[in-house]
């Protein structure tokens, strides 16, 4: 027994020396969720003050971040549609990427709002026994479930032929679950005939697509639907959350495919290597779109006597650097710069770094977006300003460390890299 | 063969005229639900800042006592534990004019928090009290994003969103008026049917000889609290609202028509985009791929 013992800790040491900077990466990000544990644990023992302590901006860290990382997830998810929908073959290779970065990217984002939330257990029992139909919030719960739904079953879809090949290879416990989870007892049945049925794919894809876009529409509703908050308010909020949640979709899913990559044996395939390039291209393209969008806002707005203040917070006020220096310089002009140049260049790291730019720009710019909308109209004289506290800045790192975490496993466990496109589920099975 | 209509030409009259008396009956059965709706009138020429209307709210409601909250020249903002306040606010076009002013939730007739919250944990009741459901509330402060005097706040310990209620839980033990009304020593407080609270306001500002403005009657279309002010919200260091209903349906159905018409162009240019890019045969695309991989 001491000797099995001794021997299996022997193999696990000896993996863990083959695979040094995976289990490092994997101890950092344990250690940061057991920071987001501990400011947890002192939110419920002292009060949840701790966490976002404002009466007046009660809407900061958690909000943005659950902006951030869900329209980065609907981003994702357009994307997949030109694949899954659109018929782009080279797209549908990184289909399981696509699927499961967008899955766990809203999965954590709903964490945001779970960790916010005064009463999270209330919300999935009276939206589902008395929900407000005239409440953006009710609309976009409902939408993002679907989504959640959809998206599931198409990543299900995608996994099931190398969950089927892996139980055939395996044994014991692990055999018997990953039959359960193929399917196998039924084989024979119309449902998993049906969702061999490539067609059934493409409709899962479909309704995937519908259910992303519109839940997204329905997230910069939330916001615009505040008329008394006027910076967030008027039609141009839905538009641009479209816009600006693809192009962080495309950097998530650059930066990652092309981490995978560097940090893994595979060198990039060249069809995966040539997509890339050409994503960086229609993320510049659609960066400059966003722009195209901001000085719209920006021209509008000052036009409007309501909207001038909020606004001028952006341009001239305490959220100009952010504004200035990270909304437009980081997150639009500059990257637009380097991935034209990369792309000619045939640069990954310049890709990366013009992505990378993207997502920090994007994050500044949602957390202004959410903390400089509540500044104006407020009741006292003087505008109140807010700062996140200690205990906030953990709890978004270990959201963001557990996403990293959950991701890093699917794309080690569930072989997320890419696939040949002209896959079919029953041939694979067969 | 005549084939046979689903509908008589007798029960067609019927509809016909059940349509147009229904809205008919529905504009009566509101009318009359107006006039039995409650208002509370705040008239700050008469207030003393004694703060009594504070502590009253506080006993009735079992909220937390603050050590020094009686001092009258403490500014006090709304809380989970102050549902009432009552400040000191001086006109900014005359610095001489010093009121106290009473403030709390402002009963819309119209409540964009009651639109907006995605459990229906905001009620807007018949006697026009607008009232939050404490054990079903999730939290979530979307009502004080939506509301335009930004009147609810979070209770951190509670974990809920809370407001003044009007006293509606008052009424049914015979108490006639909410507990701050009840405990104002020189008046300042009234309570009563909305309309009479206003023609109230009214006969009090004529007799003052002073100007003044009265607030409620048209902000956010129309509020269950009235306000005596010595001048305009915005120069007592108010929050100015629109004199419209905030939040309106159509007005949500136009910014998410917008936001649904932005995803449609979208979506437009995706099928443009993969029309223009990919081959009409996908093997030849395939066949690309085959050979660059060969390379």
């Amino acid at each position: 027994m001491i000797q099995r013992i001794k021997n299996r800790t022997q193999l696990a040491l000896e993996s863990m020396e083959e695979e040094k900077g995976f289990y490092i990466w994997i101890t950092c990000l344990l250690a940061l969720i057991l920071l987001c544990g501990f400011a947890l644990l002192a939110s419920i023992v002292t009060s949840m003050e701790i966490l976002e302590f404002s009466i007046k901006i009660p809407w900061a860290g958690m909000i943005s971040t659950y902006v951030f990382l869900v329209a980065a997830g609907s981003g994702l998810c357009i994307i997949n549609a030109l694949g899954a929908v659109f018929g782009m073959h080279r797209y549908e290779i990184l289909g399981k990427r696509i699927a499961f970065l967008s899955l766990t990217l809203i999965v954590f984002g709903m964490l945001c709002i779970v960790l916010h939330l005064g009463h999270p257990e209330r919300m999935p029992i009276y939206n589902a026994i008395s929900p407000n139909f005239r409440s953006a919030i009710s609309w976009m719960g409902a939408l993002y479930s679907g989504y959640l739904a959809f998206v599931g079953l198409e990543l299900y879809l995608l996994i099931r032929p190398d969950l089927f090949k892996q139980s055939l290879v395996s044994t014991g416990h692990i055999k018997t679950i990953l039959k359960i989870l193929t399917l196998e007892k039924f084989k024979n049945t119309f449902i998993v005939k049906l969702l061999e049925n490539p067609k059934c794919h493409q409709v899962i894809g479909t309704l995937a697509f519908l259910a992303g876009i519109s839940a997204l529409s329905m997230l910069g509703s939330v916001f615009a639907h505040s008329e008394s908050r006027t910076l967030w308010y008027g039609p141009y909020y839905p538009a641009y959350f479209i816009v600006s949640a693809i192009f962080c979709g495309y950097a998530f899913l650059i930066i990652m495919t092309i981490i995978f990559h560097k940090t893994g044996e595979d060198p990039i395939p060249s069809d995966v290597l040539s997509l890339i390039f050409e994503m960086a291209q229609v993320l510049a393209l659609l960066l400059a779109v966003g722009v195209l969008f901001i000085t719209c806002r920006i021209a509008f707005g000052l036009l409007n006597p309501i909207q001038q203040g909020p606004l001028l917070l952006l341009l001239n006020g305490p959220f100009k650097i952010g504004f200035w220096g990270f909304e437009i310089l980081l997150m639009s002009i500059l990257p637009v710069l380097i991935l034209l140049w990369a792309t000619r260049k045939q640069s990954q790291t310049l890709v990366f770094s013009g992505c990378l730019m993207v997502l920090i720009g994007a994050f500044v710019m949602r957390y202004q977006f959410v903390v400089a909308g509540q500044i104006f109209p407020n009741i006292t004289e003087g505008l109140p300003s807010y700062l996140p506290t200690l205990m906030e800045i953990f709890v978004l790192l270990g959201v963001f460390s557990t996403f990293l975490l959950v991701y890093t496993l699917g794309e080690k466990y569930l072989s997320l890299k890419e696939t040949d496109p002209s896959f079919l589920p029953e041939k694979s099975m067969s | 063969m005549k084939k046979k209509l689903f509908i008589n030409r007798r029960k067609f009259i019927k509809v016909l005229a059940g349509l147009s008396v229904a809205p008919t009956l529905g504009l009566t059965q509101y009318a009359a639900a107006d006039t039995k709706q409650f208002g509370k009138l705040a008239d700050t020429f008469k207030c003393i800042g004694c703060k009594r209307c504070m502590s009253a709210c506080k006993r009735w409601n079992d909220l937390e006592v603050e050590r020094d909250e009686l001092v009258s020249d403490k500014d006090t903002d709304l809380n989970g534990n102050n549902w009432v306040v009552v400040n000191l606010r001086s006109d900014k076009k005359n610095k001489t004019q010093r009121n106290y002013m009473h403030w709390a939730c402002q009963h819309c007739q119209s409540p964009a928090c009651a639109g907006v919250c995605p459990v229906s944990a905001i009620k807007r009741l018949d006697n026009g009290a607008v009232v939050i459901n404490e054990k079903k509330c999730i939290g979530c402060r979307y009502c004080f994003q939506a509301c335009p005097f930004k009147v609810p706040r979070f209770d951190f310990e509670k974990r809920v969103t809370r407001k003044c209620t009007l006293c509606y839980n008052r009424f049914p033990l015979n108490y006639k008026k909410p507990a701050c009304v009840a405990a104002c020593p020189v008046g300042a407080l009234a309570f009563g049917y909305r309309q009479d609270i206003i023609r109230e306001a009214q006969k009090r500002l004529h007799d003052l000889k002073k100007p003044g403005y009265i607030m409620g009657i048209k902000e956010a279309g129309g509020t269950g609290m009235i306000t005596l002010l010595p001048a305009k919200p915005e120069d007592m260091g108010l929050i100015q609202v629109p004199k419209k209903i905030i939040n309106q349906n159509l007005d949500k159905v136009r910014i998410t028509a917008g936001g649904f018409l932005g995803a449609s162009i979208i979506a437009y240019a995706m099928y443009l985009y993969s029309g223009m890019t990919q081959n009409p045969d996908p093997n030849i695309d395939k066949e690309n791929n085959d050979s660059t991989n060969q390379k």
